[in-house]
């Protein structure tokens, strides 16, 4: 035995081999800040299991729904596709999928019983909300408090709209509240009400999630102007409708995606000139590459490594900015420390300026409290266990934390909750922050071996009609596009696994794996950082010694069975039909069973995952007929898969015609690889040419 | 290792017809190996008797589990099923573990699903061939390796005979003769001089001349022995 | 040097090209059509007759019984032994019975398996190969038997058979030595004789003959009578070590059916007329058309 070597013991104490995938996880799973289960959900995408794979995604993200809409996606930045070809859509396809289950479409996990606790929480951002929901979940009682008239903090009153429509968010919020998280919005702590009188109303713990609300400011002549925005207030206006003063030139300060919010926001107000001033380089600006270059496709124009130092101010009007040079951003540790050539200044001509260089906090929710502050205004608390400065007082999300995403404020806020639920049990707060192991990326030479598939284009809207509009940007996949671009994905991290004990060193699985990653040493052994899932191995293995991490083909009959007993027979013959969800032209498909009648379909990963003793289990099920519909030769996401199928099939019929069934009542079909119509017409073929019941 | 292939199912199911709660056996040594008899096989076997008791209306209970090996009492300790509750264990080894399971479960019948075919080699994917025929004398040392007792069809010991064509045996056009690829062998090695010595007729006493063969390490037999002792 | 045990025996030492024939017993027990055609046209014309042992392992009667019944006619029989279907106790006892019985000449051969004839399912025996066959009988000869005492001391026989033993070896197979080698071993075992397979290519053959001809004992060149084009295109597909030149295939076909028993006389007659100079006898395997050996003698010129 090695290490990390598993034995059947092992897997027979698991509920499911699918507990396997937290042997290690794919790099999207592991770099995404809730840690999602990305595989999981877009494998339930690519067998259009909409539902699950929606609950799949809610299941560690709240906001879904904003998240498919305007998450940074390092999913998608350490996705190992990119070592093929592209990284997967993943925050399209999960754009595609929770919007289109809404909030209806989701599965609400209410707690057995909610009569635990109170708890106010402060703020309800994407890390209030996020605290407020795992609470509830938990059974505690959490009420919301917002000073806003709507719940979603940032993204819901500042992310401009046309990134994020508003009724698209209130899925997310609609999805939380419906988990018995109480909303008091229009209230604000520290003015309305303190947190003293929160804990003096019987919330016993508060949870401060109150998020950095305000842009800071550049103290230089003209600041103080009415045409002198800051960047958030700007935002928050424009997202509430209300007026903006603002000129026919306008000058942006700052280079993060803030900026380009207010900057393409501004555009989209009817402004004739907008301009971007930064202290980096293209290369050095903080906003997302995707954000530059759509901006500057708008008509936005950059202007690099400069700094304001004046706001001329002639008869009351701004005419412009005067900005020097900058010699450097960051010092040799990487950290922000600006130097200017003060002897090189210009005058930039505008009449509007928004400020966006960064973000502060509002400190108003201290107002009459105890809460303390440190030197430099910023609440007092112990990242460790996400506590204030006042026994049961937390805080989380970007009150505390660096401004980031509204992803990592629901990480934080979850954090939170795991926190106040050890606080109120009378538990010391320990959090284990540990995660199982990253798998490696995957090697050259398996990536070669790999069928390249193009990345799905998202469509979007020209540039010429979209800065007319607050309306969105871009399109999401059509359905058909999303089944294909989930089926890019290469299941890391759930392929297969070797039960030492009972492997036989037969090498079968080294023969039939079309990657050549399984070693057989004294036992065989699957590197699971170059096998890529197909299942091979599992169904040839003839000691049943390899499993899959992320499938469990035990759960495969009472699949079978489930849908056999849901496929309306009426007297016929009871077809099961074992078709490959990865079928290239599956575009037919619209991930929805289009009922034959009679006909049970079972989507699978790949066929190449079925067994003789599946094929023979269909019939034991009480299928009277199977079909196997597998891609073409050549088709198959995995090389040599229908080829493989092909003989199992054969070799199950031999088995049947053994028995004194015919033989016939077990057929595999090649699909053809034509886009369009598939899979529906090759099924009522089939049936069609299957022995008569 | 072993090499065995399926009976015929028409055979297996003639010979549980009487029983009832059935349990299939799989070996996890050379059966599995040679993917007749392993785990895989044996739920394949499962399924087919369940599918005939359904067919056929028979009142047939089928469950299968596998163990390491059926040719050592240890292995016993890991079956999840316990072949006393049967009314007959259908064995998926070779005929050492139907044999040797019988003797540990003397009251339930063991019943054979393969046929033990001969000690063989892994040809290539999915294809084993015989190179020993176990016959207690080796002569592989001025055979050059290819040994004439399994692979000649006539197991002759002195050359080939006139049935050698084209390289073949007359038995099987598939089949290579074996005394040529042994006199190729030793051609090649250099040493025809031993195919030029007559090889005296064999002594059938070490192969199947005098009935059952066995191997008794004495200085395991004596440790055993003074453990039970202590 | 030893007397000669048997007429065949004497005549190859007396340096005469001799010529052998052959008869294969029947299934059943009529074996008397057989015998009588050996009788009509091979007594005379042949120096010894060979009784073939369960030819193309097809069940038939045995070779001793029709080797007894051709020396009543006062014909000299061979008698093949093929180890096939007799262990050494079985192939010992029998050799022993022969010799009682007057048999003199015997022809050790491994035997064709039993998957080649009609009761495939049979246990092939293969105890001894050719060369063991050979060893016992040169044992038996010396008065000892292939088993021992306690003290391994041979067993001594009460009474010892002779016999003039011969072999067989395959001239023209595509790898000869071996065959060659093999029949060296034969030798060294006991073997005073050879017969060979079908032979039909001259040429072939006294390219063996020149590589055996270290080997010192008499060949009698194989001859097997073709009885159409058919049957030699089966040969070349189907028996080892046998090819049929195509001219020869084509003589065959090109005679009309009436004409096919003088065709193939004629065919084997020249054969055996081409190689009379390398060889010290022929073979003839009739196949049953034992009428056709006094043809073939003529064409061969050979004087009874
Ligand atoms: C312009 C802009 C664009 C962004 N774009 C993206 C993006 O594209 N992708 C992305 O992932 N992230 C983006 N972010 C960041 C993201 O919005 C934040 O990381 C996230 O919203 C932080 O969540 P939070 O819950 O900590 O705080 P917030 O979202 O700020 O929520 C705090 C809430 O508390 C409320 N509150 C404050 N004080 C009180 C009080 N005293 N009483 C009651 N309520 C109070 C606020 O009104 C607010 O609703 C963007 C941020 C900005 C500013
Ligand atoms: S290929 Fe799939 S599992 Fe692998 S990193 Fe990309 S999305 Fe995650
Ligand atoms: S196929 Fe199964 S038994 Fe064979 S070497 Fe691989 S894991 Fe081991
Ligand atoms: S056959 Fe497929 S599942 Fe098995 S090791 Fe190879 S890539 Fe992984």
């Amino acid at each position: 035995m090695r290490d990390g070597d598993l034995t059947s013991r092992d897997v027979a104490a698991l509920p499911s081999t699918c507990e396997l995938m937290e042997r290690e996880w794919s790099p999207c799973r592991h770099a995404c800040p809730v840690h999602a289960d990305v595989r999981g959900y877009i494998e339930a995408i690519a067998q259009g299991r909409w539902r699950d794979a929606t609950d799949l995604i809610r299941d560690n993200l709240p906001f879904a729904v904003v998240c498919g809409r305007i998450c940074h996606h390092p999913c998608e930045a350490n996705c190992r596709r990119r070592d093929v070809d592209d990284p997967l859509a993943i925050r399209e396809l999960k754009r595609f999928v929770v919007e289109l289950q809404g909030a209806e479409g989701a599965t609400v996990h209410k707690a057995a019983s909610q009569d635990k606790a109170r708890v106010a929480v402060v703020g309800a951002g994407p890390a209030g909300m996020s605290a407020a929901l795992d609470l509830a979940k938990m059974g505690y009682r959490p009420t919301v408090f917002e000073k806003f008239p709507v719940a979603g903090g940032i993204p819901a009153t500042t992310v401009p709209k046309y990134r994020l429509p508003r009724e698209a968010l209130q899925i997310d919020i609609d999805w939380i509240c419906a988990h018995g998280v109480e909303l008091a919005t229009g209230l604000e702590i520290g003015k309305d009400k303190t947190i003293d009188d929160l804990r003096a109303e019987g919330f016993e713990a508060v949870v401060v999630a109150t998020g950095l609300a305000k842009s800071r400011l550049l103290p230089m002549p003209g600041a103080d102007h009415p045409r002198v925005h800051p960047a958030l207030k700007f935002l928050t206006d424009v997202s509430f409708d209300h007026p903006v003063d603002l000129g026919q030139n306008v000058l942006v300060v700052g280079g993060g995606n803030v900026a380009v919010d207010a900057a393409r926001s501004a555009v989209r107000l009817g402004t004739g000139r907008v301009r971007m001033m930064c202290l980096e380089t293209l290369a050095e600006m903080p906003a997302y590459e995707w954000e530059q270059q759509e901006a500057q496709e708008e008509g936005i124009e950059f202007i690099h490594r400069r700094g304001p130092i004046e706001i001329l101010v002639r008869q009351g009007q701004i005419v412009g900015v005067k900005a020097r040079a900058v010699t450097r951003v960051f010092d040799e540790n990487e950290r922000f420390d600006p130097q200017y050539d003060d002897s090189d200044v210009i005058e930039l001509a505008c009449d509007t300026v928004i400020m966006a260089i960064g973000q502060a906090a509002d400190m108003g929710f201290v107002e009459g409290s105890s809460l303390r502050q440190d030197d430099r205004g910023r609440l007092v608390y112990d990242a460790a266990t996400q506590q204030a400065s006042l026994p049961g007082v937390f805080a989380c999300g970007e009150i505390v934390t660096p401004p980031g995403s509204a992803v990592e404020a629901c990480a934080s806020g979850q954090r939170a909750a795991v926190a106040v639920d050890l606080f109120l049990r009378g538990h010391q707060i320990r959090i284990d922050d540990s995660l199982p192991p990253e798998i490696d990326s995957i090697a050259e030479d398996t990536a070669e071996k790999v069928i390249n598939v193009s990345r799905e284009p998202v469509e979007a809207v020209p540039p010429q009609t979209r800065v007319k509009t607050f309306g969105p940007i871009d399109k999401t996949l059509a359905r058909e596009a999303a089944l294909r671009e989930s089926r890019r994905c290469m299941n890391c991290g759930a392929g297969a696994e070797v039960l030492v004990d009972k492997c036989a060193a037969c090498l079968t699985c080294l023969r039939v794996c079309p990657f050549d990653i399984p070693k057989v040493t004294d036992v065989a052994r699957i590197d699971s950082s170059l096998c890529q899932a197909c299942g091979m191995c599992i169904a040839e293995c003839p000691a049943g010694a390899i499993i899959a991490r992320g499938w469990d083909a035990r759960g495969l009959p009472a699949r079978t069975s489930a849908a056999l007993a849901s496929a309306a027979s009426d007297g016929h013959a009871k077809i099961v039909a074992f078709i490959c969800g990865h079928h290239a032209s599956a575009a037919d498909w619209r991930g929805e069973s289009e009922v034959v009648a009679g006909v049970a379909e079972v989507y699978l990963p790949s066929v190449a995952r079925l067994s003789v003793s599946d094929l023979l289990a269909a019939f034991e099920k009480g299928a009277d007929r199977v079909l196997v519909l597998a891609c073409h030769e050549g088709a198959d996401r995995y090389p040599q898969a229908t080829r493989r199928i092909s003989r199992r099939v054969d070799q199950a019929r031999q088995l049947l015609a053994e028995v004194g069934l015919d033989p016939d009542c077990l057929r595999m079909l090649e699909l053809p690889d034509e886009d369009g119509e598939a899979v529906h017409p090759a099924l009522v073929a089939a049936v069609e040419t299957l022995p008569a019941g | 290792m072993i090499v065995a292939e399926r009976k015929p199912f028409d055979e297996i199911l003639e010979m549980l017809a009487p029983q009832k709660r059935v349990l299939v056996l799989a070996c996890g040594g050379c059966v599995t190996v040679c993917l007749t008899g392993g785990e895989k096989q044996a739920d394949e076997l499962a399924s087919q008797l369940r599918l005939a008791a359904r067919q056929k209306g028979m009142d047939l209970t089928i469950e299968s589990d596998s163990i390491t090996r059926q040719c050592d009492r240890e292995f016993i300790e890991n079956l999840k099923a316990d072949p006393g509750q049967y009314d007959a264990v259908l064995s998926m080894a070779c005929g050492v573990g139907v044999g040797f399971m019988s003797e540990l479960y003397p009251e339930t019948p063991f019943l054979p699903t393969l046929n033990t075919t001969f000690y063989g080699a892994n040809t290539a994917p999915g294809a084993w061939a015989e190179y020993c025929r176990g016959c207690g004398d080796c002569v592989l040392a001025w055979t050059g390796g290819i040994c004439p007792v399994a692979r000649c069809s006539k197991s002759l010991i002195n050359g080939t005979c006139g049935g050698t064509n084209d390289g073949k045996c007359e038995v099987d056009q598939e089949m290579d003769c074996a005394w040529l690829l042994i006199y190729k062998r030793l051609k090649e090695l250099g040493r025809l001089d031993e195919y030029r010595k007559i090889r005296p007729p064999r002594d059938h006493r070490t192969d199947r001349g005098r009935g059952v063969r066995r191997l008794v390490h004495e200085e395991m037999v004596e440790l055993e022995e003074e453990e039970s002792q202590a | 040097m030893t007397l000669p045990v048997s007429r065949f025996q004497e005549a190859l030492e007396a340096g005469e090209f001799v010529v052998t024939g052959e008869i294969g017993p029947p299934k059943g027990t009529n074996v008397e059509p057989v015998i009588h055609e050996a009788e009509t046209y091979l007594k005379g014309n042949v120096v010894a007759v060979n009784v073939t042992d369960i030819q193309t392992a097809v069940m038939r009667t045995g070779s001793m019984v029709g080797c007894k019944l051709l020396l009543d006619r006062g014909i000299e029989p061979v008698f093949q032994m093929v180890t096939r279907d007799r262990n050494r106790l079985a192939l010992q006892s029998d050799l022993l019975s022969a010799h009682i019985l007057g048999i003199r000449n015997v022809l050790a051969l491994t035997g064709d398996h039993v998957a080649m004839g009609d009761h495939p399912q049979a246990k092939p025996v293969y105890d001894v190969d050719s060369v063991g066959l050979l060893q016992a009988i040169t044992g038996l000869e010396a008065g000892t038997d292939m088993g021992a005492d306690m003290k391994g001391n041979p067993n001594e026989l009460d009474g010892v058979p002779t016999f003039f033993k011969g072999c067989c070896v395959t001239p023209c197979t595509e790898v000869v030595e071996p065959q060659i080698i093999k029949l060296e071993k034969k030798v060294e075992a006991g073997a005073q004789f050879v017969q060979t397979q079908a032979v039909y290519d001259p040429a072939t053959f006294e390219t063996f003959m020149k590589n055996i001809d270290h080997v010192k004992i008499p060949v009698l060149v194989g001859i097997v009578v073709l009885k159409s084009a058919g049957m030699a295109k089966y040969m070349n597909r189907g028996v080892p070590g046998v090819q049929v030149p195509d001219a020869i295939i084509q003589r065959m076909a090109d005679a009309p059916k009436e004409d096919r028993k003088k065709v193939s006389a004629e065919i084997a007659g020249e054969l055996v007329r081409e190689m009379k100079p390398m060889c010290q006898g022929a073979h003839l395997m009739t196949l049953g058309w034992d009428d056709v050996v006094p043809d073939i003698l003529e064409h061969a010129e050979i004087k009874p």
